[in-house]
């Protein structure tokens, strides 16, 4: 039973990279195929289970009439790498074939981006649902809808999740007023990637030019305009 | 009969009674006379202004804010939009947008989660139309992010200017600091023409055609929240921002004191600041300290929460609070 599935997980990844080289020919560069790219050449590879991108279940950043401030994400999503060579994302298209485990001893050769590096959690079936791949599984086996997943870190994180639902964890967009507008709240793994959730460091935007009645102290730069009268 | 030497007049020489006009009394009374021409025409000043154009009748002889009539204001509005879209070219919607009933505004910052990143402080600039186009000139950001070391709160040692390649460097914090809109504003209560005030929403502002530029509130502000406009502001018309109010973020004249108004112009339309909007983290939380049901309400209730330079009894609207 375990060869056999170990056998079909092999047959996948064959097909994979199958599928990738197929991808790259046509284009002659190095670039994965964009998904509109891929629809368009649906019919060249017809052995690529082509499944609609879900719709976006996250909530936006910014307000869209605030052009002049910053919007960027917190977290980049670049896809996982399955999805990038053009799987689809539903998950269930290989996983019914692939049965889950518990543990992975070493780099998981069907899911090269992952690497898991989230503390004590270290098994991936305490999050996702064993039996139904595109969710996310709770206490009692239940589970948990993609969109919902603060439901799921909530189960540890308890604290952080009473801040989050009270409104004082997390970006927060839009109204504080919430008769006048709508409050955007964004949803955990917008900005912590879920297998190694800690923030990571970014660089920051460069130092102002303060006038010298603020730019207290001797850690001041020297520049040209801290001569200003 | 004793004379009393009370009543005798003492004989003074005819000098003394006279004071005829010496080379020393002559040459006194001429410098004085000459400060006093200068003192003039420095009062006369503003006049020679007018004359060139630049500014109106009106401008000079304009009330406070507070004192206006609403149709003088609604004028005031106008003109002052017609002179942005004629210095700037860009036509802006400059509101006068009064204090929400039922609503004082609280901001809080969490300790542990501000990383330093300064998308703050940048925003504030975009937001509020502050000098910065050229390489030479000051941006006035409102906001001034702090690199402390861990273990204290020790604002001597704290660096402005950091700039490393990441941020969170390790085994340091970081603290923003602005203006933190005290209940007992030492810079209202220093001003000599009343410039600046308190709302009832408890947000202070600056009529800037008020202010006379004296910077006293500067010297009373205990969090350096405030800003002079030492030269006209040098700003690009592609990235002024129209949305404007008289109070907060219309393009100051040279030679008036600016401060951050917690974005009034978006706060009290319902909207959050542009510092939090921009926050990568959401180490910011704002909201009505009257409203029992508000974020910031919350952090004061479940929080730990510091105020920064307590023991000067502002009672700001500002508070640091932690995680963990």
């Amino acid at each position: 039973m375990v060869a056999s599935a170990a056998l079909l997980g092999g047959l996948l990844v064959c097909l994979a990279l199958l599928a990738r080289a197929q991808g790259q020919d046509p284009a002659g560069a190095g670039a994965p195929p964009a998904p509109a790219a891929l629809a368009a050449t649906a019919g060249a590879s017809p052995q690529l289970p082509l499944v609609a991108r879900p719709p976006a279940e996250q909530p936006p950043v910014g307000l869209p009439g605030d052009a002049h401030l910053d919007k960027t994400p917190p977290r980049r999503t670049k896809g996982l790498d399955l999805v990038r060579m053009g799987w689809t994302y539903n998950c269930m298209e290989c996983h019914k074939l692939i049965p889950a485990r518990w543990h992975y001893d070493r780099p998981m050769a069907e899911h090269q981006d992952i690497r898991l590096e989230h503390g004590n959690n270290r098994f991936c079936l305490n999050c996702h649902h064993p039996t139904n791949r595109n969710a996310f599984v709770d206490y009692d086996g239940s589970e948990i809808a993609q969109r919902d997943v603060v439901l799921l870190c909530g189960k540890c994180h308890g604290p952080t999740y009473r801040d989050w639902e009270a409104g004082v964890h997390g970006r927060a967009n839009g109204y504080w007023d919430t008769q006048k507008g709508p409050k955007t709240k964004l949803r955990c793994i917008q900005c912590h990637d879920p297998h190694q959730p800690a923030f990571k460091p970014m660089p920051p935007l460069p130092p102002l030019r303060y006038p010298p009645r603020a730019a207290h102290g001797r850690s001041r730069i020297e520049r040209p305009e801290d001569n200003h009268p | 009969m004793n004379e009393n030497p009370q009543n005798s007049v003492s004989p003074k020489t005819i000098e003394q009674v006279y004071q005829p006009v010496t080379r020393r009394t002559f040459l006194k009374g001429t410098a004085a006379a000459m400060a006093g021409l200068a003192g003039l025409v420095a009062a006369l000043k503003p006049l020679l202004a007018l004359e060139r154009g630049e500014m109106t009748l009106d401008d000079l002889l304009q009330k406070h804010y507070r004192e206006l009539k609403p149709e003088e204001l609604q004028r005031i509005l106008r003109e002052l939009e017609a002179r942005c879209a004629r210095e700037h070219g860009v036509q802006p919607v400059i509101r006068d947008l009064k204090p929400l009933p039922g609503v004082e505004f609280g901001y809080a910052l969490n300790l542990t989660r501000c990383i330093g990143c300064r998308k703050c402080a940048h925003a504030c600039l975009q937001e509020n139309n502050q000098s910065r186009s050229s390489a030479d000139d000051i941006e006035m950001s409102y906001i001034r992010v702090l690199e402390l070391k861990k273990g204290a709160i020790n604002l001597e040692e704290s660096d402005l200017y950091y700039n490393p390649q990441t941020v969170p460097q390790k085994d340091k914090y970081y603290m923003p600091v602005q203006c933190h809109q005290c209940r007992e504003a030492p810079c209202t209560k220093v001003c000599p023409v009343q410039a600046t005030w308190q709302e009832a929403d408890g947000i202070v502002v600056v009529d800037y055609n008020w202010c006379i530029g004296c910077r006293y509130c500067m010297a009373a502000c205990p969090y350096d929240a405030r800003r002079f406009n030492y030269r006209k502001p040098n700003l690009q018309s592609a990235r002024i921002n129209p949305n404007q109010s008289y109070l907060s973020n219309r393009i100051r004249p040279k030679g008036v004191v600016e401060k951050c108004t917690f974005c009034l112009h978006r706060t009290r339309d319902g909207k959050y600041p542009a510092c939090l909007e921009v926050c990568p983290t959401g180490a910011r939380v704002f909201g009505n300290l009257l409203d029992p049901d508000s974020e910031i309400s919350y952090i004061l209730k479940n929080k730990r929460v510091y105020i920064l330079k307590e023991d000067v009894g502002t009672l700001p609207r500002f508070y640091y609070f932690f995680d963990q």
